[in-house]
């Protein structure tokens, strides 16, 4: 798939983003690595693509109508076995938040190793085109905003550059016994959504807003663990 | 669009025949009329072509019934009448204008002359010109010998400048000329309804005349257009942007983490991080980062950082050594041979000798203030900084010592820094109290010295500014000619 192929489907569908797995594969068609996953509808699906995939795995509600799945009750991780995958997938039936809304089905993914959490943003700036953004995952950007903007396309000297602006910059490199985040493996991501032939500038009329949330980046290398692309308006 | 940027844009800033619309028979103090006086003071040479329906003669020029009817065609026109009266003018210029800069207002400032703003531009087209404004003040382009503005000097300097707001165009003429800016033009463009700040940004890039440029933007018109042509000009001019509005863009509602952290100038700080254009916030850091460019060559291959002070005010110094500090600029303390050197001058006591050396008058008065050469052939020879600024707090000296003292400390920092070619920028901090007379003194001293380009600041802190301001360009083409010799290409 192009990346076309998801956007005109969302558009056909009238969706105003892309579904989760859609995005993902945008990001796969870039060269950005995600999880290994599969969509299933039921707990009989559940079990049977379970077999397909290496635990443990996380399960997440797949809904338009719901904004943060988590809040919601639609997501859960670490699950090691058919039968706790299973259970999960009745459990989130059951619940009053996900049994109200639009569900296109639950997507089960396998758990990226874990490291550090960055988030890689976009943002279509009525004046200067398509942003890239970069920041530390959780309070970093949540509460503090020690987040970096750069007009695409960036060049690796700007993705570096977005690095070393932020506040916690030396977070990366490893402090108080955690390993250090491969600053390489961000760069490169960096540079697959805002670089000169990335995904930015490839889409520039059609994505309007997009978080990377959280990218998960380990010594070794870099995996879009959720993917949320708003689109332009048609 | 075969002719070059600097050929298309010569009648505006070199142009033989202007016409001036607006002015009246009667009363002198109208605007196209002071416009006119002000032509012929400042030496304007070509042809002044009054417009004017009925007058035969207006300020002892042979009036026109329209644009259409000069004897020549009109490489500039100045149109100040009633907002409605514009379009129809220029319709009927039939393509014997090239630049018609209207300076009326009730256009797309308002909401109610948004549409006759539409109407204006197409009227321009019509009439087969370009078009400045509507809603500003005037063009002052020294090589055309032509100003909107009280007379400046008339030798062009190397500063362009455009601005999106009239009145600050001429705080930055005024401002500007008093702190020793020399312009190769200011162009007001008011609302940009046609030429806006990319067209006038690439021509003082492609100018030669042009050094630096200074651009007050309020709306970036279209921002990418502005992001590629300073992206391709790889910084090769400086280039000072005063962005007025930043904490009142209008955004969308975000409906992501990035869309509400995006905030309201993000984008700015990332098209100067990318581009090294230096971003300024107020209208005296945007003089005295222009003045700092038009006096000093940058240095890349060694950008600004290592900063020694050197004055008298230990207060003073102590404060600009943190003020600096949160610049990012060093006001390290010397090493131990400097600090020998320095000692082994026998300063009388109070001086202090690490850095910032802070010399009391007592010292530098010391033979009529020559002392001041072997202070710093020390510290130049030893301490190897990359700016120095000399402060000297003129309330002291005025009244106590000679007046040459000042002169010659001054000179004799010109001393050292010719024996040590391109190691240090050089700068001077005149501070004063507000005393009338001290003022006085100051003015024509500042003038002395930017005359022999030293850039002269009034604060420690305007001085640290435009420090930054120069650090931050030549930072950004060093890292960026790194990369193109090819140690961190892609």
């Amino acid at each position: 798939m192009s990346g076309f192929d998801e956007i005109a489907e969302a558009r056909n569908r009238r969706r105003s983003a892309l579904d989760e797995p859609a995005g993902k594969r945008l990001l796969a068609s870039f060269g950005i690595a995600v999880p290994k996953s599969a969509v299933v509808q039921d707990t009989v699906q559940a079990a049977s693509q379970f077999a397909g995939l290496t635990p443990p795995v996380v399960l997440k509600v797949m809904s338009p109508d719901i904004l943060h799945k988590s809040d919601a009750g639609g997501v859960k991780a670490g699950l090691q076995t058919a039968a706790e995958v299973e259970q999960a997938v009745r459990v989130m039936m059951a619940s009053p938040q996900i049994a109200n809304a639009r569900i296109d089905g639950f997507l089960l993914e396998e758990m990226a190793p874990p490291g550090q959490e960055i988030v890689v943003g976009a943002l279509r700036d009525p004046q200067f085109g398509p942003l890239v953004m970069v920041g530390l995952g959780g309070i970093f950007v949540e509460v503090l905003a020690d987040v970096a903007f750069r007009i695409c396309p960036i060049t690796r000297l700007d993705a570096e550059e977005m690095l070393d602006e932020l506040k916690g910059a030396a977070l990366l490199k490893g402090t108080r016994g955690r390993r250090p985040a491969s600053r390489e493996a961000i760069v490169d991501t960096l540079l697959k959504v805002g670089g000169e032939r990335g995904l930015l500038m490839t889409h520039a009329e059609d994505i309007r807003e997009a978080d990377i949330n959280p990218l998960i980046v380990s010594e070794s290398g870099a995996v879009a663990v959720d993917a949320r692309f708003i689109l332009t308006e048609a | 669009m075969s002719a070059s940027v600097i050929e298309r844009f010569a009648p505006l800033f070199q142009p033989k025949t202007v016409a001036v619309v607006g002015a009246s028979t009667t009363k002198g103090t109208a605007l196209p009329n002071v416009f006119i006086r002000r032509l012929r003071e400042f030496g304007f040479e070509g042809a002044i072509y009054p417009i004017h329906p009925a007058a035969a003669e207006i300020d002892g020029l042979a009036a026109y019934r329209s644009l259409a009817e000069t004897p020549e065609p009109v490489d500039y026109a100045y149109i100040a009448i009633a907002a409605a009266q514009v379009p129809p003018l220029l319709r009927e210029a039939r393509g014997r204008v090239r630049f018609a800069q209207v300076i009326s207002s009730g256009f797309g400032e308002v909401e109610e002359g948004k549409e006759l703003q539409e109407e204006l531009v197409a009227a321009a087209r019509a009439g087969g010109m370009r078009l400045l404004g509507p809603n500003c003040l005037g063009i002052y382009t020294p090589r055309g010998r032509v100003t909107f503005t009280e007379i400046g000097p008339r030798e062009t300097g190397n500063v362009g400048v455009l601005s999106q707001s009239g009145g600050l165009g001429t705080d930055i003429i005024r401002r500007g000329l008093s702190r020793g800016l020399k312009f190769s033009g200011l162009i007001t463009v008011g609302n940009c309804a046609d030429l806006g700040p990319n067209e006038l940004l690439e021509f003082y890039l492609a100018d030669p005349q042009t050094k630096v440029i200074g651009m007050y933007i309020e709306t970036a018109k279209d921002g990418r257009r502005l992001f590629e042509i300073l992206r391709d000009a790889r910084a090769a001019k400086p280039v000072v942007i005063l962005k007025g509005g930043r904490t009142q863009q209008g955004r969308m509602a975000a409906a992501s983490h990035t869309g509400a952290l995006a905030g309201d100038d993000r984008v700015w700080v990332a098209l100067s991080r990318q581009t090294g254009c230096v971003l300024v916030e107020t209208l005296d850091q945007f003089i005295d980062a222009l003045l700092v460019f038009q006096t000093l060559a940058p240095r890349p291959q060694h950008p600004t950082r290592r900063i020694v002070l050197f004055g008298n005010g230990g207060g003073a110094s102590v404060l600009a050594t943190d003020f600096f500090a949160r610049l990012g600029l060093d006001v390290a303390p010397f090493d131990r041979p400097t600090i020998e050197r320095l000692a082994a001058l026998r300063l009388p006591p109070g001086t202090s000798i690490a850095n910032p050396v802070d010399a009391p008058v007592g010292t530098l008065q010391q033979d009529d203030g020559r002392v001041a050469e072997k202070i710093l052939e020390a510290i130049y020879g030893s301490g190897r900084p990359e700016a120095l600024v000399m402060h000297l707090n003129l309330s002291v000296f005025v009244g106590r010592t000679k007046d040459e003292v000042l002169d010659n400390l001054v000179q004799a920092a010109l001393r050292v820094q010719s024996h040590y070619p391109g190691q240090a920028h050089f700068m001077l901090v005149l501070r004063s109290d507000g005393d009338p007379k001290l003022e006085e003194r100051k003015r024509e001293f500042r003038a002395r010295a930017v005359a022999l380009g030293i850039p002269v600041y009034d604060e420690m802190e305007n001085a640290g500014c435009a420090l930054a301001a120069l650090a931050f360009h030549e930072c950004f083409v060093q890292a960026r000619s790194f990369l193109s010799s090819g140690a961190r290409a892609r």
